[in-house]
């Protein structure tokens, strides 16, 4: 560059070093060896999600009061956004970055809203293509054939979906208590999958051996039964023991069983709790009999919390025995005191009886909720390929996918609705390409290192929606753009007032409560068009034109501190040739 | 009309009535009563300037400078660390020639961590191509300051403010407060001889090699030397709407005095009350204050001092390993006089440890009675002795 003394000839001597020109004729870009670059990398949150939410987004949409485009992103990945919004177990909370700068962001509380908020606004859900020919058969109408049904519209196929019951739904319906989940979500929620080429056939159960009878008119069948089969307890008078899960159904059909008094609640899962609380409300005193100690019980933390805040009683470390009826309605159970083994046994710690320390106690009704298995009849051990969430295998010329409860061992809706998903892009790369190229071609679309896929991608190719498999670490988060706010915590309603009846305990936030916490979100690892980078480019090589950011090659020195100042992790350095 | 000021505050009010434009600073005690008042002038409305928040001196620094590479009056105000952080930017900012105005709280560096009066953070800055002014009250310091920013735009070299820490910036005194029109009569707006525009982009502060530099840092000694001039003629323009003066030296009884006390800061006014007692017991001495450090104003200290029989140097610092930084600055500005005083140099009063008028008798009876000065500077007011 041309330098110049310029001597302004005033009174004082004044004399800078100052170019003629702009400094456009300096090319610092010759000086650089590492160059930025914009690269998405993969928020922990969307990493852990079974369905591969890509949250970020959602977040920084919802951000920006752009409710539409949030849900749209939610609708990609997920069906039942309201429905998910209070059932799933969030584990992106459970990962999210923003915990070790305070408390995670409430992302299923925000679901939530944009779900309840899509129902009301009456969003119309069209991204169903036109019908491609292929028809499939859906055995079970619960979460994993309800993700099924939903994903294979979405790639054009005619789905067949046969329920034994009378209405869609499955465990959502039957085995989530309302207070829960409350009836007219799930309807509303369920209407996203009216539409041409779904075909509901309830009270229409299928065995193994009926199968055949499909086998002609469709191009798979998708077995979504799930655990039908309650376990039971095996010890002497146990034929006196109530089933949980269909007490919870009779529940849910408003069918109130005829029970009083004092019930014991055996299981420390989900299904124990749901029984405990609904009992609660039917003005039983429950207490729930668990063999490990409450740090053991499966059930979510929340769940249980709320199950003791509200009055159910827990006993633990203790495991039933024997059960006597005494008269009608009272019945002696007797409790084998337990202790932990030093062994583990599948991950858990083993407990052990605690030498002769047996109790009994009085009860008038006794609830094995214990959890449920799938009916023998679809047990084979021979598969043609397993996946995280789903197993395939051809019978005598059928394309049978085993879904849901059926393959995975981590039973949730979500995890089910993850099933469904997976199972559907499995069956399309293989008609296209072959059994072979099933896990390779999954691989591509998955969520960092799996095992969710993302929907988006397969659909509109992976170039638009691309990002690395990197993950967004906190140490490259640059919390000095994030003051600390605590989480909003949503209202719900009092002990005493909610267990009189099945309404709604948790009552989510308003829209106010979504966008302040959406806008705690770090969007981990996407742009959300903060414009820190161009702001702190000292060379200006930073441009913005026609809606997109980019970076002049010619200037960028490499100095790195538009990486260092994005405040999310969106850009990486890389080290030029 | 005159307000009860602390001398913090005495800045703020000159810096408003001034219309700086920008204002950049890190708080430091015992800086930050000046900067506070004016972040709530910014943030009420009542300066029409920006308050930029910084994450240190070094940035507060670096900010003026861009914002008076702009065109823009700045402002900023700092302290010991916090002056000391800012060094390589005081080059810059005199180097590029920007008339940046800043209030300098003299106070003592650490360790032992020491938030009082120390005259070494200043002094430590001697060399940056500041023009430095020290004051002795809260008057001096409102007019020195709207002074500075007219000298500063004349000459295009950056002025620090000097005063003493506590002892002048948190204590409270009656001052004038002009109004904004007398101000601006004698203040106008600045006209940048320095200017970034964006419709003619270019570059300035960069590469000089040797064939240029060296002509830029004679320029800045040639701006240098004109300051007094300048400094004298705007006194008189200031004079003429405020009635006041102070010159870039104050001579008090020396026209006839054979003991010259010479220092800077609040404590020639102690200085003034020890003379009264000597003058009383009949000695002739008197005390020079200089307010002028850079440029130093070799003629008028030469013109006070070369009749004297010898001159007795206060320095509240100490340059280690030579001693009092004023007493070596009158020894040289002597040196070329046919007729030299002897130059008695005294430490004192470091730390903010209060310099008394005993003290100042305690010297002066150690001049009278020596024959010739000591080798070393001799420290006044020592709590414990220490051998040599």
């Amino acid at each position: 560059m041309e330098q110049s003394i310029k001597n302004n000839s005033q009174t004082v001597s004044l004399l800078i070093s100052q170019s003629r020109t702009n400094t456009l004729g300096n090319k610092t870009g010759t000086w650089r060896f590492v160059k930025p670059l914009y690269q998405n990398k993969t928020a922990p949150c969307s990493n852990v999600c079974p369905l591969g939410i890509d949250i970020a987004m959602v977040e920084m949409h919802t951000a920006k009061n752009e409710f539409e485009y949030a849900l749209d992103k939610l609708l990609i990945e997920n069906p039942f956004p309201a429905l998910c919004g209070r059932v799933c177990f969030h584990p992106c909370e459970t990962a999210c970055n923003r915990q070790f700068l305070d408390q995670p962001v409430g992302i299923h509380h925000i679901e939530r809203f944009l779900g309840n908020w899509g129902l009301n606004h009456r969003i119309k859900f069209d991204r169903y293509p036109s019908l491609n020919g292929a028809k499939i058969a859906i055995i079970g109408a619960g979460p994993a054939g309800l993700g099924a049904a939903y994903f294979a519209r979405r790639l054009g196929y005619t789905c067949d979906v046969f329920e034994k019951s009378i209405a869609p739904g499955g465990l959502l319906r039957y085995g989530i208590p309302s207070y829960r989940l409350p009836e007219d979500i799930l309807i509303n929620e369920l209407q996203r999958l009216s539409h041409d080429g779904i075909q509901f056939h309830y009270e229409h159960a299928f065995s193994i051996d009926q199968l055949d009878t499909l086998k002609q008119h469709y191009d798979a069948i998708f077995l979504c039964c799930g655990d039908s089969q309650a376990i039971s307890l095996n010890i002497p008078g146990a034929n006196h023991v109530i089933d949980g899960l269909y007490l919870l159904r009779q529940l849910r059909n408003q069918d109130a069983p005829d029970i009083a008094g004092t019930v014991a609640i055996i299981g420390g899962g989900n299904t124990a709790i749901d029984t405990s609380r609904s009992l609660l409300r039917i003005g039983c005193r429950p207490i729930i009999i668990y063999r490990r100690s409450r740090n053991e019980m499966p059930a979510h933390i929340h769940e249980i919390n709320a199950a003791l805040g509200e009055g159910v009683v827990l006993k633990e470390c203790l495991a039933p025995i024997s059960i006597e009826r005494q008269s009608n309605q009272l019945d002696k159970l007797t409790l084998q005191a337990m202790k932990p083994d030093t062994t583990v046994h599948q991950g858990r710690k083993r407990y052990i009886p605690d030498t002769n320390l047996t109790e009994t106690m009085s009860v008038n009704y006794v609830v094995s909720a214990i959890g449920a298995e799938m009916d023998m009849m679809w047990h084979t051990d021979q598969w043609d390929l397993c996946m995280s969430h789903c197993r395939m295998k051809n019978m005598s010329g059928m394309n049978l996918f085993w879904c849901g409860d059926l393959s995975t061992s981590e039973k949730t809706v979500t995890h089910a609705l993850a099933s469904g998903k997976q199972a559907v892009l499995a069956l399309d790369i293989f008609r296209k390409h072959g059994i072979s190229a099933i896990q390779d071609n999954l691989q591509k679309y998955q969520i960092a290192n799996g095992p969710a896929l993302s929907f988006e991608r397969y659909i509109q190719g992976e170039g638009l929606h691309a990002k690395s498999s990197e993950l967004v670490q906190f140490n490259h988060i640059n919390t000095a753009y994030f003051p600390t706010t605590p989480t909003h915590t949503p209202k719900r309603l009092p002990h005493e007032i909610c267990i009189q009846s099945f309404d709604e305990v948790v009552f989510g936030y308003d829209e106010f409560q979504t966008v302040q916490e959406a806008s705690r979100c770090f969007n981990c690892g996407i742009c959300n068009d903060c414009d820190t980078c161009r702001i702190y480019c000292p060379e200006m090589a930073i441009q913005w034109e026609n809606n997109n950011r980019h970076i002049l090659m010619d200037y960028c020195k490499g100095c790195g501190i538009c990486i260092v100042e994005c405040p999310r992790d969106a850009m990486t350095l890389e080290v030029e040739p | 009309m005159k307000h009860v000021l602390e001398g913090s505050h005495a800045v703020s009010e000159a810096v408003r009535l001034a219309r700086a434009q920008v204002i950049s600073a890190y708080p430091i005690t015992p800086q930050t009563h000046i900067v506070e008042a004016l972040s709530e002038y910014c943030a009420d409305g009542i300066m029409d300037a920006r308050f930029i928040c910084v994450e240190s001196e070094h940035s507060a620094m670096a900010a003026c400078i861009g914002a008076a590479s702009a065109g823009v009056r700045t402002f900023t105000a700092s302290s010991s660390h916090g002056l000391a952080l800012m060094h390589e930017l005081l080059h810059w900012a005199a180097g590029a020639r920007l008339p940046v105005v800043m209030a300098e709280v003299n106070r003592a560096l650490g360790p032992g961590w020491n938030i009082w009066m120390d005259q070494s953070d200043s002094l430590s800055q001697r060399d940056t191509g500041w023009i430095q002014l020290y004051c002795e009250n809260g008057q001096e310091v409102l007019d020195t300051t709207l002074q500075a920013y007219r000298l500063a735009e004349t000459v295009n070299l950056p002025v620090m403010v000097v005063l003493d820490a506590f002892f002048l910036s948190h204590t409270y005194e009656p001052v004038d407060v002009p109004d904004q029109a007398s101000v601006d009569v004698f203040l106008p707006p600045l006209n940048p001889r320095v200017e970034l525009d964006l419709n003619h982009p270019n570059a300035i502060g960069q590469m000089a090699p040797p064939a240029y530099y060296m002509e830029m840092r004679h320029g800045i000694q040639l701006a240098m030397q004109s300051v007094l001039d300048h400094f004298i003629d705007i006194e008189q323009a200031f004079e003429t709407v405020f009635q006041r003066t102070y010159g870039p030296i104050t001579p008090y009884h020396c026209n006839d005095a054979e003991y010259i006390f010479v220092m800077a800061g609040t404590s020639v006014s102690t200085c003034r009350h020890a003379v009264k007692i000597l003058r009383e017991e009949g000695h002739q001495v008197g005390v020079l204050k200089l307010k002028m450090f850079r440029p130093f104003p070799v003629q008028h200290v030469r013109n006070v001092l070369q009749h004297a029989e010898k001159v007795i140097v206060l320095d509240r610092n100490c340059s280690f390993g030579v001693g009092g930084i004023f007493a070596q600055e009158i020894r040289a500005a002597l040196y070329a006089c046919d007729r030299r005083p002897e130059i008695y140099s005294y430490i004192s009063g470091l730390g903010g440890r209060d310099v008394t008028v005993d003290h100042f008798i305690e010297m002066f009876e150690r001049t009278t009675k020596a024959h010739k000065p000591e080798k070393n500077s001799v420290w006044i007011g020592l709590n414990l002795e220490q051998g040599s």
